[in-house]
């Protein structure tokens, strides 16, 4: 159990380093779909309750995906008008 | 003479009818069994002259009858009877009058005049109208909207079937404290009686008060009357609609070529602002938009792409001023 969840922060901390290098919306679209599948791994994983460490290292990466989208150049509304 | 016995049995077979549905209406209002018997008379009185004899033929067999139907009839009137009650009306003159709050009430607070109102409703239609209230002067600064699953939903009613839901407002329209108009078939709106208050309020048009003494009898009568009736309150509500909201449905039709424009002009005016505050501005204004998303939306909503154009176009709505669709559509005229 205790390799599966460094496994899982693994994949988190990949997540980190891809969203510094992230250019574009699209790399971040695909980010932070990884994040939410991997988010929902470790829910289901921990279900008894999400360990301290676990939830900070989730909700940081989380707020780099936010501040990173953020960075990003604002996302281009006009198909969503046509 | 076979004219005449055609006729004849037409006559007999409207009269069973009427007899039948004259027995049900006598079942029902058996707390007022006076009433319907005196019209009972005068009608049986007006058939009488047009034909006497299958009158006192034809009642035994409608007593007969009857016992078969009523069973089923007895069961779904118990059933109906504590919602079907006639409301009156609360009060006959009360403008309803479609505003906006200048912004949202922060202690929200009740008029004497509608609390002296509003406590002689039953539980649950105060409940609702109470919800309603604190929804339109805290959530949705105005007090007109669509009426649907959405208004359900952000009154925390989510629990109620759609049909209680309706059942609910079109309660409250006949107690005359909300004012609900069919669009199209699909789409109804509401207006809720608030007291206008100039210093919270923006008074942006009265709304249009249906005549609501005619209903009640409608309903009554549709009872009533002989056979012919029973295709009749199908017809006149309809037609009472399409005078009560006239052109109405061709707005529906409108709207979404209204809304189409809105979209353009909604875009132009983001162009616009761009323009206006600068690249490096619009760029914060973004980051910040990005960030109050994901705070009150959530990550999923960040993260799905329709989603978050949307509320990202309602950001900008908010941030740069822009008018709603509502009030955009009233400054078109």
């Amino acid at each position: 159990m205790l390799q599966d969840i460094k496994i899982l922060m693994k994949s988190l901390s990949d997540i980190d380093v891809k969203i510094m290098l992230c250019k574009s919306a699209f790399e971040w679209e695909l980010l932070a779909k990884k994040y939410n599948s991997l988010r929902d791994e470790i829910e289901a994983f921990c279900a008894s309750g999400l360990p301290e460490d676990v939830k900070e290292a989730l909700e940081k990466t989380r707020a780099s995906l936010v501040e990173k989208k953020g960075e990003l150049p604002p996302l281009d509304l006009s198909d969503f008008f046509k | 003479m076979g004219l005449i016995r055609n006729i004849k049995d037409a006559v007999k077979k409207e009269v069973k009818d009427y007899i039948f549905q004259m027995v049900e209406v006598e079942k029902e209002n058996e707390k007022k069994p006076e009433q319907p018997s005196t019209e009972n008379v005068q009608k049986n009185i007006e058939v009488k002259a047009a034909q006497p004899e299958p009158e006192a033929e034809e009642k035994p067999v409608v007593k007969e009858e009857k016992t078969e139907s009523e069973k089923k009839e007895e069961v779904a009137e118990v059933r109906e009877k504590p919602r079907k009650k006639e409301i009156y009306p609360i009060s006959n003159d009360l403008e309803f009058v479609r505003v906006s709050y200048k912004k949202a009430l922060d202690p929200i607070a009740i008029p004497k005049e509608l609390s002296e109102l509003i406590k002689m409703l039953p539980l649950e239609e105060y409940a609702c109208f109470m919800k309603l209230y604190c929804f339109v002067a805290a959530d949705q600064k105005k007090n007109y909207g669509y009426w649907g699953g959405s208004l359900k939903r952000k009154i925390g009613l989510d629990y109620m079937t759609t049909a209680e839901f309706d059942e609910l407002g079109s309660n409250l329209s006949a107690y005359g404290l909300l004012l609900l108009e069919q669009l199209t078939e699909n789409q109804k709106t509401f207006v809720l009686y608030v007291p206008f208050d100039e210093d919270t309020m923006v008074k942006l048009s009265t709304a249009k008060q249906p005549e609501r003494k005619p209903e009640k009898p409608v309903k009554k009568q549709a009872q009533k009357p002989a056979p012919k009736a029973k295709e009749e309150p199908k017809a006149e509500p309809e037609t009472q609609r399409d005078e009560d909201i006239p052109g109405k449905p061709v707005e529906g039709m409108e709207n979404d070529e209204m809304y189409k424009s809105y979209k353009t002009f909604v875009s132009l005016e983001i162009d616009k602002a761009k323009m206006r505050v600068g690249r490096a501005n619009f760029d914060k204004i973004y980051m910040e938009a990005v960030k109050y998303i994901d705070k009150k939306y959530g990550f999923k909503v960040l993260s799905d792409s329709d989603k978050f154009k949307e509320y990202l176009t309602n950001y900008y709505i908010s941030a740069f001023d822009i008018p709603t669709f509502e009030n955009w559509k009233k400054s078109k005229g």
